[in-house]
């Protein structure tokens, strides 16, 4: 019976470590590639660990094709949205959960319709408005957004301050706060762990973010990470260890931040059952 | 005013300028749109029905709704069977769980830029490690994304897709699968059922609505394919009918040619394939999904 168990645990365990390869493999070649010579790049059969060296991909792609600004614009944009999200979503979630208005079935309506209806639908209109604002070619559109809420993560908190007795509520008050008060002295730290997955969606998406720079970022001084990888890789004479070098550039913010977050992140997800 | 809403207009008020400037105002102008012909210079010219006839007849968007079809039932089906087996594998009692969680969800928090960028040149005709690792099996090389015929193509970046989607569909289904009561499994271990009836006669059932959910999100999104597109075959720049998805064509017609009115249609007209889509899904329901 034992001997049996063990065996049936190992062949999962060896479809488990198969797919677990498969799903490596491509961010080991890209580690791979990243560091190594032109001339290695297009050796056939593949070479798995570059010989030499090379740093000066990286180097190349940092500098010269200035993916240092990048990085930078990237985290100044996704900075500026944790901090919009989680202030407005913490504001409407509350305001929605401790509150009664006529208003609020529009509200829970509202929310769940920006969810199903298609990016693309919004897409043009959204972009004329950021025109006629004068807000092309600023940071404007891809931050203010942040500041007006998002339904996923108003949905979450929404559900974190349902879960709060009403006594809480009631002691507070008593002491002659006001509701403004009571959300950022009592209810906003109380929160703590629902705001910092809400701040680990909001970075992954942000720093994810393709069609948004896109569409309103046209100086290079301006551009996000994968804005920049977009452009190098239309650039045809690149070469695949350069390219290499600016996704790792790309993915590696993500990947830290996840390791030490990836708790948060999973249950997010379990627990409402949607993507960030 | 009672005081008490008067707090839940004031808190409220950033999602209800949300919703009406970025929400309800561009989802009416946008159907409005569709009637029109317009640059975004000069006021919108009403047209009438014409997108919508020429729509009809556009063969690229035609080409663009069937190979987001062929990529959504290559990538649906596969991701969701590939989820769920995960997700029954990883509920059982075996060593280094949360490290198999963690590396099958590791593309998901990757950008879809560097992503794209791995698998382009993994799947690279000459150069690539797909190909190469092919040829140690004696198997021939495939030409993954340049193939001139469509569905090679769109396949491959269908399986790309999976390898990107497969983790966060996974987590949700584990999720349910964590939730079957234990006594269940005990009372037919008891009876000596196996692994795998087990999976099918007490699972399946249970996890059944949450399997539908993750199909209904993941056909949604196979749909609204974009990134993906955009970065395996450096759209928009130049792309062949034979690798255009509705949301490319959108994004092309709007931005590069400014043609609003036609490319507000076409966004209107991916918007209803899915919603049928849907629906179509929500009549097979009652067939598989069991509510407890």
């Amino acid at each position: 019976m034992g001997n049996k168990f063990f065996f049936k645990n190992l062949i999962i365990h060896v479809l488990l470590i198969a797919g677990s390869t498969a799903m490596l493999l491509p961010f080991y070649w890209m580690v791979s590639t990243s560091l190594k010579t032109g001339a290695n790049v297009a050796k056939l059969p593949p070479q798995w660990i570059p010989s030499p060296f090379v740093w000066s991909n990286f180097s190349e792609v940092w500098l010269k094709v200035d993916f240092a600004r990048y990085t930078l614009n990237s985290f100044l944009i996704v900075t500026a949205d944790i901090v919009g999200m989680l202030l407005s979503c913490s504001m409407v979630a509350f305001g929605m959960a401790m509150f009664n208005f006529k208003l609020k079935k529009f509200l829970y309506f509202g929310m769940l319709a920006t969810l199903m209806l298609p990016f693309q639908v919004t897409m043009i209109p959204g972009y004329f408005i950021w025109t006629s604002f004068g807000a092309l070619n600023t940071y404007y559109p891809l931050i203010v957004p942040s500041f007006l809420g998002g339904s996923f993560g108003i949905f979450l908190l929404h559900q974190f301050y349902k879960s709060t007795t009403k006594e809480l509520y009631e002691a507070a008050t008593i002491d002659g706060c006001g509701p403004w008060t009571v959300l950022w002295k009592i209810y906003f730290p109380l929160s703590r762990a629902v705001l910092s997955a809400l701040a680990v969606f909001t970075f992954m998406g942000a720093w994810s973010n393709t069609i948004g720079p896109l569409l309103y970022l046209q100086d290079k001084e301006l551009f996000t990470l994968p804005l920049g990888l977009l452009f190098l890789r239309s650039d045809v004479g690149m070469e695949q260890q350069i390219l290499m070098a600016a996704a790792v550039i790309v993915t590696l913010p993500v990947v830290v931040v996840f390791l030490f977050a990836q708790k948060q992140f999973v249950e997010g997800i379990a627990s409402t059952g949607l993507k960030g | 005013m009672r005081r008490e809403a008067r707090w839940g207009y004031i808190l409220t008020l950033p999602f209800t300028v949300h919703l009406l400037v970025f929400f309800a105002f561009p989802f009416f102008f946008s159907l409005y749109l569709t009637f029109t012909q317009w640059d975004m210079f000069n006021a919108p010219a009403w047209i009438g029905g014409k997108n919508w006839v020429r729509l009809l007849d556009d063969r690229s968007f035609w080409s663009s709704l069937r190979n987001i079809l062929l990529f959504a039932l290559v990538f649906v089906p596969l991701q969701t069977i590939l989820a769920l087996v995960l997700a029954f594998f990883l509920n059982q009692s075996i060593r280094a769980k949360s490290f198999y969680r963690v590396i099958y969800f590791l593309p998901v928090v990757t950008p879809w830029l560097a992503g794209g960028t791995m698998w382009g040149w993994m799947m690279n005709k000459t150069y690539g490690l797909a190909n190469y690792l092919l040829g140690l099996l004696s198997l021939p090389p495939v030409d993954w994304l340049d193939s001139k015929h469509w569905v090679l193509p769109i396949t491959s970046v269908a399986l790309v897709n999976v390898w990107k989607g497969v983790g966060s569909s996974m987590i949700i289904l584990l999720a349910a699968i964590q939730g079957v009561p234990k006594d269940l499994y005990e009372a037919s271990s008891l009876e000596g059922a196996s692994r795998w009836s087990m999976f099918w006669h007490i699972v399946f059932p249970i996890v059944s609505p949450m399997i539908f959910l993750v199909l209904i999100l993941s056909t949604i999104s196979a749909f609204q394919a974009f990134d993906v597109f955009l970065v395996m075959f450096n759209a928009p720049n130049i792309v062949p009918d034979s690798k255009v998805t509705p949301n490319i064509l959108i994004y092309k017609d709007a931005f590069l040619t400014t043609k609003m009115g036609y490319a507000s249609a076409m966004s209107w007209a991916l918007f209803i394939v899915i919603m049928a889509v849907t629906l179509v899904q929500k009549r097979f329901e009652k067939r598989w999904v069991h509510y407890g």
